[in-house]
């Protein structure tokens, strides 16, 4: 009994551990003072400043193996099990030094610019044969040059004053290139068997590894746009006229003969006294704009591309097309086709080819209208319009205001940048990450200037 | 509805024997059909079905559609009309959580003061215009794209998808903007209440922010407005007969344009 009474005495002076419930919080949704409190001790992150600028882009699409562009690891993988790429079916993104302002595409290579007053104005990567990249001297031998360039590089310009002059705009074609800068007149690299580089024809000269950069600067007044076309070159001056050499056995030359010219000579015909504000042409047809709104053409019509003025395949002497489809705002000629752009923001075709209008219209004299709602327009939004268009030599390119591209036309491996192999009948979006500011198309790569969305 | 006037009884015509002192004879009598009398029977309606249409969540709000008896078969049809929805999504900057709408756990805050109404519309349009791509490839992908029906169809642009597709975003635009809300009106298709809020919370990582989804209202499913919707005070019988009553026209319309 006493034991027993110990014990019990025992158990009340020892303290009974009773289950708390302190240390964890009680489960349920969070109350909302809970959530402020976690609100407010919170860390605020700031990944872009108020006064961001939108960066610019470069996105290149196509065949690679060139070295059009621009990524040695599609031609030359950094990893030995790497397999070389050979086509980039989607926009890749290339690592430019500055602000790329023009960008052209010629047949297995490409030319980016830009409007700098440093040094470096220009970089060119893609097929040197005929020094259309001016002279790439190689680390490995000192006397030679690449016949290929993998990676953008610089194109060095004997300009009298480098660090004033800019460079406005770049243009390329099968084997020459035209670079035209704001106070120095255009320079001119590359093959000149026909004269398209705008001097005199050398019989035997050897162009890959050339050195020479030729400089052009006697037109009647500044020249503010130049166009390469497959084998010459147009000029267009500030005055309105259109200057002209190179290959014209198609009448692409547009001087009234078929001949060659070495020496940039002002058309006549049609636009005689006209003043052009666009001239166009890749292949070998060719098309100008003037500021009223009418639209000339000449060189090689085999694909219907001037049938509505005359029946000749080849046209030597602008003609102007009477199309009344509106006041023209832009053309773009290629290959076999031809795109223009009116005033409204309606896109017409002509010409032969793919063209837009599924698989059915194939060839066509008069232009027909690609209807608005390929483009993106719908009653929802009835604001969209087409605001530039481009043409490769068998693909066109469409930009739109809302910065979205829209490209159709044969997929010739790989250039439309769509992510398949298959040709395309009817204008189809571009995924790119980024508003496209401006797209320059080539034989089968192309290279887009990109702003991004912030 | 129990209480509301039944049909008028039917009657039907017996031939009873009457009182007569001679031989029996009969007489045609009309009397009720005690089999559908209500106290034999019992009450005419004890349980209703109900379906209902297009899910929404419990966060979210709007109109919402029922089916009541044979509606819910013409609820089946109007699913397979596969028509869009009308959502008004209203979004705030600054935060992210981990289920996207204002109520979930934090994950990360961050600045907004450098977002404007024309980068948000920027944003808007890629979104339109990367959702009408999927809706071109998704109708296209048993269709040939070098056929001219294929180009016939992305022509005309009113184009759905008539079969089970993931959730697509037909049109999206922006009807308020006052930093740090926003407010969206979005026209999709097959979606969920939580994707809306996810696709918020991309709108945030898309414009180097965060975002999160304060409300998802419903405006419009297929054919039903809000106007046609019938608020919490109306839910009573005479609203819920005479709604019915008015939409029948146009669910028939819809029905029959669409379907055939």
């Amino acid at each position: 009994k006493m034991a027993a009474a110990a014990w019990r005495a025992l158990r009340a002076a020892r303290p009974v551990a009773v289950p708390q419930r302190g240390l964890a919080d009680p489960a349920g949704p969070p109350s909302a003072r809970r959530l402020r409190e976690v609100d407010e001790a919170a860390p605020v992150f700031q990944y872009v400043g108020k006064a961001a600028k939108r960066k610019d882009r470069v996105f290149v699409w196509g065949f690679c193996y060139s070295g059009a562009l621009g990524v040695p690891s599609f031609v030359r993988p950094d990893a030995g099990w790497k397999k070389p790429r050979r086509i980039q079916a989607t926009p890749y993104r290339l690592e430019t030094d500055g602000k790329i302002t023009s960008a052209a595409c010629g047949y297995g290579f490409t030319l980016l610019s830009s409007d700098t007053t440093d040094i470096t104005k220009v970089w060119g990567m893609g097929l040197n044969k005929d020094s259309q990249l001016g002279f790439q001297r190689s680390i490995r031998d000192r006397t030679k040059g690449y016949e290929y360039v993998l990676e953008p590089s610089p194109i060095p310009l004997p300009l009298e004053k480098p660090q004033k002059t800019r460079v406005l705009q770049v243009s390329c074609g099968r084997a020459h290139s035209l670079i035209l800068t704001d106070s120095e007149g255009v320079f001119t690299m590359g093959n000149n068997s026909y004269g398209q580089c705008g001097r005199k024809v050398v019989e035997d000269e050897v162009y890959s590894e050339s050195h020479l950069i030729h400089q052009l600067n006697d037109f009647d007044s500044r020249v503010v746009q130049v166009v390469c076309g497959q084998d010459h070159s147009l000029f267009r001056t500030k005055k309105g006229a259109v200057f002209a050499c190179g290959w014209g056995a198609d009448g692409q030359t547009g001087l009234g003969h078929y001949n060659i010219t070495s020496v940039p000579t002002k058309l006549g015909g049609d636009i005689a006294g006209v003043n052009i504000i666009q001239v166009s042409s890749y292949g070998d047809c060719c098309l100008a704009v003037s500021d009223e709104g009418d639209l000339f053409g000449w060189g090689n019509s085999e694909y219907l591309q001037l049938a509505s003025v005359t029946e000749t395949t080849q046209v030597n002497v602008p003609r102007h097309l009477p199309f009344k489809i509106g006041k023209i705002k832009e053309a773009a000629c290629g290959g076999t086709g031809n795109i223009v752009l009116t005033e409204e923001g309606s896109v017409f075709v002509w010409g032969y080819g793919i063209l837009g209008k599924g698989p059915i219209l194939t060839e066509t004299a008069v232009p027909e209208m690609i209807p608005q709602s390929l483009f993106g327009w719908s009653d929802f939004s009835p604001d969209v319009r087409v605001t530039r268009v481009r043409c490769g030599l068998s693909h066109f390119a469409a930009l739109t205001n809302r910065g979205e591209l829209f490209v159709w036309g044969k997929n010739l491996r790989g250039c439309l940048g769509i992510g398949r192999m298959e040709d395309q009948y009817f204008p189809w979006r571009v995924t790119i990450p980024g508003e496209v500011v401006d797209v320059a198309c080539g034989v089968d790569h192309m290279v887009s200037m990109v702003k991004s969305f912030i | 509805l129990n209480a509301a006037p039944a049909r008028p009884p039917r009657s039907r015509i017996r031939f009873l024997p009457a009182e007569s002192a001679g031989p029996p004879e009969l007489v045609a009598v009309r009397v009720p059909v005690l089999a559908e009398h209500r106290l034999v029977r019992g009450p005419r309606f004890t349980q209703l079905k109900i379906g209902a249409g297009h899910r929404l969540d419990v966060k979210a709000s709007g109109v919402f559609v029922l089916g009541v008896g044979h509606g819910n078969k013409l609820l089946t049809h109007l699913y397979n009309c596969h028509l869009t929805k009308v959502y008004t999504v209203s979004g705030e900057f600054g935060k992210a959580t981990e289920d996207f709408s204002d109520t979930g756990k934090l994950i990360e805050k961050t600045t907004f003061d450098h977002i404007s109404r024309e980068k948000l519309e920027r944003i808007l349009a890629v979104i339109q215009g990367t959702n009408h791509k999927a809706l071109l490839m998704y109708v296209h992908s048993n269709i040939d794209m070098k056929t001219q029906e294929a180009y016939e169809l992305a022509v005309k642009g009113l184009i759905r998808p008539m079969g089970k597709s993931p959730p697509i975003i037909t049109a999206i635009r922006c009807l308020q903007f006052a930093l740090p809300q926003f407010q969206l009106e979005i026209h999709c298709l097959h979606e969920t209440q939580q994707y809306l809020r996810k696709v918020v919370h991309e709108i945030g990582l898309e414009l180097k922010s965060s975002a999160v989804c304060t409300q998802v209202r419903r405006t419009r499913d297929g054919v039903f407005t809000l106007e046609d919707a019938l608020l919490r005070t109306q839910w009573n019988l005479q609203s819920v007969q005479k709604a019915i009553l008015d939409c029948q026209l146009k669910v028939k319309n819809e029905l029959e344009k669409t379907l055939g």
